[in-house]
């Protein structure tokens, strides 16, 4: 139900633009439904994945 | 050819994985035409699965194995997806790489790879409760940089 792909920015360049990636670690989720910058605690990824399933 | 990983990164690797608890398989997707990383990713991969004998390798290419790119959603060369072998057969647990996991991102691989041989996430239950529960799937792309 969960995949995590860990995309190198520079090699996929079109996909970065697409999701104004500026800095990196930059996760985009659903396509860009939801995103979070930055490496950032496990409960942040958490309410961010809560927010956009409206939870 | 010249190897990518001298003894030095070996034996650091040989001594990272000494713990490895079960076996880890590795696909990966390759592409003839404009893949720049291809090669040196393929050859990065095979120097690492070639360290432990509980790591496994086989390699696709992106178009001539459309279906098994398909089944495993990887649409993206070079693509890695890091699952887990229990027998014959493959557990996928949604691990995958999406160009050179050179740099930091080397090491970053190696802890991926010893993350699915323990079989364990390292999630906190309130995490794991709501993953539980979903019904949609989730796509998290985790953009990054080598250096």
């Amino acid at each position: 139900m969960v995949q995590a792909e860990m995309v190198e920015a520079s090699e996929f360049q079109a996909l970065s633009s697409q999701y104004n990636v500026s800095g990196v670690p930059q996760t985009t989720i659903n396509d860009g439904a939801g995103t979070v910058v930055g490496a950032v605690p496990e409960s942040n990824m958490l309410a961010e994945l809560k927010r956009i399933m409206g939870k | 050819m010249a190897t990518l990983l001298n003894a030095d990164v070996i034996k650091q690797i040989e001594d990272a994985f000494a713990p490895m608890k079960e076996s880890v398989h590795v696909m990966y997707f390759g592409q003839k035409d404009n893949c720049m990383y291809c090669a040196d990713t393929q050859q990065l991969i095979e120097e690492v699965v070639d360290i432990s004998d509980k790591l496994s390798l086989d390699i696709y290419d992106l178009d001539a194995d459309a279906d098994v790119a398909e089944k495993f959603n990887v649409d993206k060369a070079p693509g890695i997806v890091i699952a887990g072998k229990d027998g014959d057969t493959v557990s996928d647990f949604g691990i995958r790489y999406a160009g050179i996991p050179s740099g930091h991102e080397f090491t970053s691989l190696i802890q991926d790879i010893l993350l699915v041989s323990g079989r364990d996430s390292g999630l906190t239950q309130e995490t794991r409760d709501f993953l539980k529960e979903l019904t949609e799937p989730v796509l998290l792309q985790v953009f990054v940089t080598p250096t």
